[in-house]
């Protein structure tokens, strides 16, 4: 039997803590006496640590970035010699291929050898090429041309806007407006005035939908020759890291450019578990088609995007059932805030399962056949459609980031700095692709930053917090610090919560479901989260993230005056429960 | 014999990658390397090949199977020929090649073209094209039978008249046969050794063959890159990470700077980090008047704004570096910095940056002390006697005279620490760079003692053997380009040294010897010094002193 030994660093000239720059052997590896095991990196110089024998790696003791002294061991060698006592069959070591190269260990993200230039003469030379015209990557062209800098922005589609504009939050809300007023029409039936059943016109609410987008569009294209900025469509990669290539109508377009900002967002995850080829399976860019009114639809994914549909449907006609894979409907909202949306849905859907998950779904004559798994089988099996949104994925893997040297994750995001740079000083990325939340309002504000600094400007993206909205019917909102987190955390937070039955406005409009909550640092009485849940939640949550971001304390917010009598007020009294000077509620005495 | 094998998914770098094709089918039968399966990941797609030849018993995968590196993708019959390299008489073969050497990891992807060459069969070795030269002859072998030699390793030394060149294995295994011996003549085609290939070593790593895949190569840190255009450089900026979502340290009071996103804006522009501001305001926010108060006393007090140490450059107001986009104007490669240029460029700069420099030039008069060690070489066969020897002995004598300059400013730059010994760096060109080893107590060894040490720290320096021990202490440095050429040039001192001597190429001159111009040897010498620490009038001494030395070396007995 082979002995072992440990391989230990020598003396190394007293040096204490010296990293590993390099590991030259793997596990199995077989080296000879003298070969070079791994290298050091002092602040004087590299040196490569020989092994003391020869043999075969059993196990490596050290990786990259470990910091090694005077004894520290490096690996467990087999010493060789006794080598001739091979098993008998060894099929593991010819199944085994050795790369060519020694894999250096993996690095969290390991930045691709870039391309190089592809020596072709360029059909367009420019100072910065956008990739993508969302939110993100139309604010950051605009935002740069807007400052001189000559840009030149790339589009797979025929319209900028990206999935916000065309697919996504836009004509949503325009839906949502249909789905809002038959809500209300209907409820004000109680109230003594009745409309009757709503007659659908389903072209013509459509064509509606795609005005209210062509509008947007059709503006960003106007505002983009204005400001001369190129656009040119057709779906870009990189081909190396100043040299980006373009398939458009007219053929391959190579744009030679000084600087990059992706901006080319995500797209809905695809769960396997569903025929895709089938029509009626579809992610929120099919259910915003609204081809027409499905009977029985089932909404898998109880997030934000799967919530507004479901809304939309329930309120065309749609039977609509919600599965939800986590233990609430918007998994990171705190939990009460989510308590009223799901009762008032429950009254409009056929019904919303959490904790169960589907299993299967044929495609069959007669409809979507669905088998589920989990706490809350729902009734329904069969669909007429069904809508997947389960979350997006990032885009960074699409776009030959590997060729400019760009390091994307294996999910697909591409990391970047306070100033939106990615690995690559000359690139940068935006929006969806370098993380959550995925947000247009986020990306917008990347973008500013990102273009400002190719344009020379010190811009950092120094913003602390983020809004995110649901557009459900009550809407739902938060931003900054959530009690989930404050709990988690042990964070000493102070609540002050503000129920809309106190509210004049909200009774009028009949809808006192909501509560205004802001979240206060106990110390120093500062507003560091807050949550609204109610009609014009997305709106409200605005002031308090003002207020986050300017530092405000309870009695900036409690001492401003709100108009009266609006939703509004809402935040102000909040910010007066939380004081103790509240008047509109009576609340026992806290101390 | 029948042999039941699996055949594995290899290391493809990612876990749950799904198939999405399956090329072969139970009852085939396949060649070692023919492709089994297609994987995708989300980066590209590659195939799979057979570890071995033999026949499919079972398909463990179909498609849509997400599979991770040791998944078994099907059982094979093994031939007889495709198991041999794994049998007892051959473990060596069968064990992985040893790492290649690092010159190799430059190019790591460029993997072998599979050849379709039977794995684990003897190959030769050939002499590649070595530039139409014929009956180069073999000044060293540098393998023997029985080694183990990993691709491109060296197995011979060729010397043509132009150069001596290295012939790199063209693949791993272990040497069979040697053909050649020191002294046979090659050229192209000649056979020089008989290797059994390592098994598995061309097919090696299916995602290098098959994909043009990013190189797992370790970049130029982007930070360091930035750090050179500081017109560009974010201040006190972080390197690209994956930021989370939101996390409450952001906003909560303890942690966060009490400052509107306006003044934390202003505090960017002006270069300042916000946290070190200290907040007049209600509550102690910070006002637009408290970062424009510590800018002013940051001034005032000699310090730099925080947090930009690389874009200031130790308080230079440069132009930003400029940008140009080479490959506009015509073919370009890019070539990262080896890790020595990128430590020593970074020292250079700051020493050339910060040091006060003055080159001071003289000349010495070597022509006897030439004779002498021409006359030491030929008793001395065995070893080297190089000129840079007598120039360590003659600098030790000098540093002797004038302590000053052996000596080094302590950080607060106003103190001088005299050294009360003499180790001399010698700057030692390498092809991964510039490196200076200390050869120590020069003052304590000999000519001949030093000659030695000499020849092995160079070597030592050469084989990248040095250890941060041999390369720190040093009292003052030599750069000798004698070998090389030139008149003059200007060292650059090696922090915190106070001086360094640069020697140029000796020539032969007329000298006026007071009746006549006589042919003198004359050694240009170029000393460079810290003004700070070393007057005008010292250093000509010194550098006359030096000359005076070495123009005579009887002298240095004294």
């Amino acid at each position: 039997m082979a002995n072992t030994i440990e391989i230990k660093v020598p003396d190394i000239g007293g040096h204490d803590g010296v990293p590993v720059i390099e590991v030259l052997v793997k596990a199995g590896d077989t080296v000879t006496k003298d070969q070079s095991l791994i290298t050091l990196e002092s602040d004087k110089a590299t040196m490569e640590i020989p092994s003391s024998a020869a043999g075969t790696i059993k196990e490596l003791k050290v990786k990259v970035g470990d910091e090694l002294s005077e004894g520290s061991v490096i690996a467990v060698l087999e010493v060789a010699g006794d080598a001739a006592a091979p098993k008998a069959e060894a099929p593991k070591a010819a199944s085994a291929p050795t790369p060519a190269a020694p894999a250096p260990a993996k690095a969290a993200a390991p930045a691709p050898q870039a391309a190089g230039a592809s020596g072709r003469t360029a059909d367009i030379e420019c100072k910065l090429v956008v990739l993508g015209s969302g939110p993100g990557g139309y604010t950051a062209a605009f935002r740069a041309a807007d400052l001189g800098v000559d840009t030149v922005l790339v589009e797979r589609y025929a319209t900028l806007g990206g999935v916000c504009l065309n697919v996504g939050c836009i004509p949503s809300k325009a839906l949502l407006h249909a789905a809002a007023v038959i809500d209300e029409a209907e409820a004000m039936a109680a109230h003594g005035v009745s409309f009757g059943k709503p007659k659908l016109d389903l072209d013509k609410l459509r064509g509606f939908k795609n005005k209210v987008v062509g509008q947007l569009t059709g503006g960003l294209s106007s505002m983009a020759k204005q400001r001369k900025v190129r656009t040119v469509q057709g779906v870009g990669t990189f081909v190396s890291p100043h040299e980006m290539e373009v398939e458009t109508a007219e053929g391959k377009k190579l744009i030679r450019f000084e600087n990059a900002i992706i901006a080319a967002g995500s797209q809905s995850v695809k769960l396997p578990a569903f025929p895709w080829d089938d029509e009626r399976i579809v992610d929120s860019t099919g259910a915003l088609e609204l081809k027409d009114v499905p009977a029985k639809l089932l909404v898998v994914g109880g997030g934000i995007i799967g919530l507004e549909m479901a809304t939309v449907y329930a309120a065309l006609g749609s039977e609509v059932t919600v599965v939800e894979f986590m233990d609430q409907l918007i998994p990171g909202a705190d939990a009460d805030l989510i308590r009223p949306l799901a009762k008032r849905l429950g009254g409009k859907l056929k019904g919303v399962h959490l904790k169960t998950k589907v299993v299967e779904a044929k495609a069959t004559k007669k409809g979507i056949e669905v088998s589920y798994e989990g706490e809350s089988i729902p009734e329904t099996k069969l669909f007429d459609r069904v809508l997947v949104s389960v979350g997006r994925s990032p885009n960074g893997s699409k776009i030959g980031a590997e060729k400019a040297g760009v390091a994307v994750t294996e999910r697909g995001f591409i990391n970047v700095d306070t100033q939106m740079r990615t690995n690559v000083p000359h690139i940068y990325a935006i929006g969806d692709l370098v993380g959550q939340p995925m947000l247009a309002h986020k990306a917008t504000h990347e973008a500013r930053v990102a273009a400002e600094v190719v344009a020379g400007m010190k811009s950092y993206f120094d913003a602390r917090v983020i809004p995110s909205v649901a557009f459900t019917d009550p809407e739902v909102a938060w931003v900054g610090v959530t009690e989930r987190e404050a709990k988690e955390k042990g964070l000493k937070i102070g609540v002050g919560k503000f129920p809309w039955v106190a509210s004049g406005r909200a009774i009028g409009i009949d809808r006192t479901e909501g509560f205004t909550k802001l979240l206060f640092d106990e110390e120093t009485h500062r507003v560091v989260g807050g949550a609204i849940v109610g009609p014009h939640a997305g709106d409200l949550i605005a002031e308090i993230t003002h207020a986050i971001e300017m530092g405000s304390e309870a009695a900036d917010i409690g001492l401003t005056i709100h108009p009266h009598p609006t939703l509004s007020e809402s935040v102000g009294m909040a910010a007066e429960v939380y004081e103790g000077t509240i008047t509109d509620l009576y609340l026992p005495k806290r101390k | 014999m029948a042999d039941l094998k699996e055949a594995r998914v290899p290391d493809i770098g990612h876990d749950n990658v799904p198939v999405i094709e399956v090329l072969v089918k139970p009852g085939d039968k396949v060649a070692k390397e023919q492709s089994l399966i297609t994987l995708e990941s989300d980066k590209a797609t590659m195939e799979v090949p057979a570890p071995f030849a033999g026949t499919i018993k079972e398909m463990k995968l179909k498609v849509g199977d997400e599979v991770s590196e040791g998944a078994v993708i099907a059982i094979i019959e093994a031939d007889e020929a495709g198991a041999a390299p794994a049998q007892p008489e051959a473990p060596k073969a069968a064990a992985p090649a040893p790492a290649p050497a690092p010159a190799k990891a430059a190019e790591p992807s460029r993997a072998e073209p599979a050849k379709p060459a039977t794995a684990g069969g003897v190959r030769e070795a050939l002499v590649p094209d070595i530039g139409g030269h014929e009956g180069v002859p073999v000044i060293e072998v540098l393998v023997k039978v029985g080694d183990t030699v990993a691709k491109d390793q060296s197995l011979i030394t060729l010397e043509s008249d132009k150069a001596t060149m290295e012939v790199p294995a063209p693949f791993g295994g272990v040497v069979k046969e040697l053909k050649v011996k020191v002294g046979d003549e090659l050229s192209e085609g000649n056979v020089i050794a008989l290797i059994e290939s390592a098994d598995a070593a061309p097919v090696s790593a299916p995602v290098a063959a098959k994909v043009e895949a990013p190189k797992v190569e370790e970049k130029p840190a982007p930070i360091g890159g930035r750090g050179i255009l500081p017109g560009n450089a974010p201040e006190g900026d972080v390197a690209p990470t994956a930021r989370p979502p939101f996390d409450s340290r952001i906003v909560m009071p303890g942690d966060a700077p009490y400052a509107s996103p306006a003044i934390r804006a202003f505090a960017r522009e002006l270069g300042v980090d916000v946290h070190q501001v200290k907040g007049t305001g209600r509550g102690s926010r910070i006002m637009r008047e408290d970062v424009t108060a510590y800018v002013k006393h940051a001034l005032a007090s000699g310090a730099r704004p925080t947090g930009a140490p690389q874009a200031t450059g130790g308080g230079l107001n440069l132009l930003p570096w400029p940008k140009v986009d080479f490959a506009k104007f015509g073919e370009i490669e890019e070539k990262p910095l080896s890790r020595i240029q990128k430590i020593s460029g970074a020292n250079l700069a700051r020493n050339w940056a910060m040091i006060p420099h003055v080159t001071q030039h003289e000349d010495a008069d070597i022509t006897e002390l030439e004779a002498f060690r021409k006359k030491l070489g030929e008793e001395n066969k065995d070893l080297k006697v190089t000129p840079l020897v007598f120039q360590i002995k003659a600098v030790v004598a000098a540093l002797k005279k004038f302590p000053q300059f052996n000596a080094s400013l302590d950080v607060s730059g106003e103190k001088l620490i005299l050294k009360k010994y003499f180790h001399i760096g010698i700057a030692v060109d390498t092809p991964d760079g510039l490196v200076v080893p200390v050869i120590r107590d020069c003052d304590k060894k000999g000519l001949i003692d030093l000659a030695l040490e000499l020849g092995e720290i160079s070597k030592k320096a050469r084989d990248k053997k040095l250890g941060p021990n041999e390369m720190s202490g040093g009292c003052f440095s030599i750069s000798s380009l004698g070998g090389i050429g030139g008149t003059a040039f200007t060292p650059i001192v090696n922090a915190p040294e106070v001086a360094i001597l640069g020697v140029s190429k000796a020539q032969t001159k007329p000298v006026w010897n007071g009746k006549e111009f006589a042919p003198r040897l004359i050694l240009p010498l170029s000393l460079s010094y810290d003004h700070r620490v070393i007057d005008g009038a010292l250093a000509a001494r010194f550098a006359s002193f030096l000359a005076t030395q070495l123009g005579d070396i009887r002298r240095l007995l004294l």
